[in-house]
């Protein structure tokens, strides 16, 4: 026999879990989809859902043929407090799962053989667009992946390289030089 | 350090420090060797990098 839950007409729909803090939709057997809402409706998704973009505010050299951490200084906004804005330039978020992340870095010269790249806990993840022969001033590298972070210890940060032959500098602003990212899927 | 190794090793000028044998990196605390897995130069000594 199907439970039906009526909403008052003045404190709406209350579902109140048990002490385990669990609250779980399950479909008969055989069928297994749980549509909310219905078509026309919307649902708000909110709590601890970790979602940052950062920029930078100054140019930075980086140095030819060295892959350098970009200095990503302004929060456009970080929900969970996560981007280390000050020393590492690093998200190190608190909720296990899986990230979408995006990154831009734009160099100030004309240059080629660049590149920007996602590192996560130190060690290159996903390279971006690559400028191989291209030489022109405000080439901007692109990189957009999906990593899993655990949630405690795992971080990531968005390094540059260029190998042009000198030391180069940075573009910077929030349109030039970014990262940011979202938890797509809960571990 | 990109200067220093070319000093050593004039034929890395030519060499693709983006290929992942020879990983140049900066945290933020100076350029440093982060991975050489070059197939026939050695990786130079902190004497020779001074």
């Amino acid at each position: 026999m199907a439970s039906i839950i009526n909403a008052s007409t003045t404190s709406g729909v209350v579902i109140t879990g048990d002490t385990s803090g669990n609250l779980s939709l399950q479909t008969q057997a055989g069928a297994n989809t749980i549509t909310v809402p219905n078509t026309s409706g919307t649902m708000m998704v909110s709590g601890n859902m970790p979602a940052f973009s950062v920029y930078s505010n100054a140019q930075q050299t980086v140095n030819n043929g060295t892959f350098t951490k970009l200095s990503l200084q302004v929060k456009e906004f970080d929900t969970s407090s996560s981007f280390d804005n000050s020393t590492n330039y690093r998200f190190t978020p608190t909720v296990a799962g899986y990230y979408q992340i995006n990154g831009a870095g734009q160099i100030a010269t004309a240059s080629q053989g660049l590149l920007v790249s996602i590192y996560k806990n130190g060690s290159e993840y996903k390279r971006g667009i690559w400028f191989g022969n291209v030489a022109s001033i405000g080439n901007q590298s692109i990189v957009s992946t999906i990593v899993y972070l655990n949630g405690s210890t795992d971080y990531i940060e968005l390094y540059m390289y260029q190998a042009s032959g000198s030391n180069y500098l940075t573009n910077y602003g929030s349109n030039s030089t970014y990262l940011n990212g979202t938890l797509v899927r809960a571990a | 350090m990109y200067e220093k190794l070319i000093k050593i090793y004039p034929e890395l000028a030519t060499f693709n420090f983006a290929s992942g044998a020879i990983t140049l990196q900066n945290d933020g605390a100076g350029d440093y060797i982060a991975k050489w897995e070059h197939p026939t130069l050695a990786k130079p000594t902190a004497e020779q990098l001074v």
